[in-house]
């Protein structure tokens, strides 16, 4: 995808063959795009008898230059999942599972109208209102039923199967990584010894963040890059979120904006004060990081045995050093909070 | 061996060299923030070559000290031998993380998780301010 003087001849084959009622097919631009840390992004204008287009190409890089192991395939069928729900994401087009058109395994997606966030927070753009926003944005794939979703997305037994199994994803991640990372083993522990109240799994985006959202003209959230979704707790992207922010503001569930958040959210869920509140939002600060903290330190790992030859794979250990400081300070504040959550669901039952 | 300038300064040098000079020749976006995290791990190199030996030996003693354990020793100064041996401490804390928690023993639990803190602060040290650039 970054040989710039052939792709724009493979896309315009590749057009004619997906879009017949496209005549006369002709790349008018193709540039690489900056931002995805896992996948290789370009964007293409196209030009055909009826008109023009502007799209998004999302591929693989090469084997000995990926961050993380993710299927295209489940990507695509769940982006047009949640496309065809309703949920505001671009919509994926087509998909070159083979990479026999594209050069590598490819989805093609329309090209968003709205703004990256980042890059509108940077330019001042107000963020009035967006914490309301945010519970609507995340509440609306939440909203989605299981069934509906890719049968190649894994379906836990149940709540307190899918939570054990993800608080051992700590000490797991130890395990697999090159030397053993006894914080992470704490991290472990302290999590299983505190759980939150019950809530219903769902659909979770998997690295919900400021990055992987844009907005729109009439201020409401879209969500991209979807590689990392499963099945898990609702409180998990809110948690990541959260996480995310702490290292890249703006954290738009701080101190100021959460309850805001909590209760536009526990409005369009049904789920009570004890599930969704600034604890077990902070609970999940940690948790809901697991799934991309393991990827990140696979990463590291295969660096360190000279498996991944991908510089970023270093780099994003940079995060992990710093999570490791914002996890040990998170759970020490939380002990007592979340002691007394559990008392108060004890006492309702 | 010529001890000076020290690893710590050729490292800083090399980072500010690709920061002040290099950079201003780079052309593609890509390549840019390549290099300013190459910067910034450049930077955290530096001061973790300075100390690094010191930290993992410091470390060791606290385990030792809260665990109650005989860490042992590296096989040499060597830093492959010393990282092999920081791996065996590692693992002994992390042992001690799970026998805390599953005794229950508030006090023991705390005493580890001070262990823990200052092994945190240290990597802070050594990473100084996170910038994720390229991302958004």
């Amino acid at each position: 995808m970054h040989n710039v003087e052939e792709m724009p001849s493979r896309i315009a084959k590749y057009l004619s063959k997906v879009e017949p009622s496209w005549k006369n097919v002709e790349v008018t631009s193709y540039e690489v795009m900056t931002g995805g840390y896992s996948r290789l992004l370009a964007r293409a204008e196209i030009r055909h008898a009826g008109g023009t287009e502007v799209l998004v190409l999302r591929g693989d890089p090469p084997k000995d230059r990926q961050l993380i192991e993710t299927s295209r395939r489940q990507e695509y069928e769940l982006l047009r999942v949640v496309g065809d729900h309703g949920v505001r994401t671009p919509r994926a087009l087509h998909f070159d599972e083979t990479g026999e058109h594209l050069g590598t395994p490819t989805i093609i997606l329309e090209f968003s109208k709205c703004q990256s966030f980042m890059p509108y927070v940077a330019a001042g753009g107000s963020l009035d209102g967006l914490d309301v926003r945010l519970a609507e944005a995340i509440a609306s794939y939440q909203a989605i039923p299981l069934e509906k979703l890719p049968a190649s997305i894994e379906r836990p037994a149940n709540w307190d199967a899918y939570m054990t199994k993800r608080i051992d994803g700590w000490r797991q991640a130890s395990h697999r990584h090159v030397e053993s990372l006894p914080i992470f083993h704490y991290v472990a522990e302290w999590l299983d010894a505190h759980r939150p109240p019950e809530a219903p799994l769902v659909l979770m985006h998997g690295d919900f963040q400021g990055a992987n959202v844009m907005i729109s003209g009439d201020g409401h959230f879209e969500m991209i890059d979807w590689e990392l979704a499963g099945i898990g707790d609702p409180r998990e992207d809110m948690g990541y979120f959260k996480a995310v922010a702490q290292a890249m503001p703006p954290d738009l569930l701080d101190d100021a904006r959460v309850e805001a958040f909590c209760a536009r959210y526990r409005e369009l869920t049904g789920l009570n004060e004890l599930q969704v509140n600034p604890a077990t939002i902070a609970y999940f600060l940690v948790l809901g990081v697991v799934g991309t903290v393991e990827q990140l330190m696979q990463g590291g790992a295969k660096w360190a045995m000279g498996e991944n030859h991908l510089f970023t794979s270093v780099f994003n250990m940079s995060s992990v050093l710093f999570g490791q400081s914002m996890w040990m300070s998170a759970l020490s504040q939380l002990s007592e909070p979340m002691k007394q959550l559990a008392a108060a669901a004890k006492g309702g039952k | 061996m010529f001890s000076k300038p020290t690893t710590e300064q050729l490292l800083a040098g090399i980072a500010e060299q690709l920061r002040t000079t290099v950079m201003a020749e780079i052309q593609t976006e890509p390549t840019k923030i390549l290099l300013q995290q190459i910067d910034q791990i450049l930077v955290g190199c530096s001061r973790r070559a300075a100390h690094e030996v010191a930290f993992v030996h410091e470390e060791a003693a606290r385990v030792a000290a809260v665990t109650g354990k005989d860490v042992g020793a590296p096989a040499s100064l060597h830093l492959d031998d010393v990282v092999e041996w920081y791996h065996h401490v590692s693992t002994v804390l992390a042992d001690e993380v799970e026998a805390a928690f599953a005794s229950g023993d508030q006090t023991r639990i705390d005493a580890v998780r001070r262990v823990l803190e200052e092994r945190s602060a240290v990597e802070m040290q050594i990473l100084g301010a996170l910038d994720l650039v390229g991302r958004g």
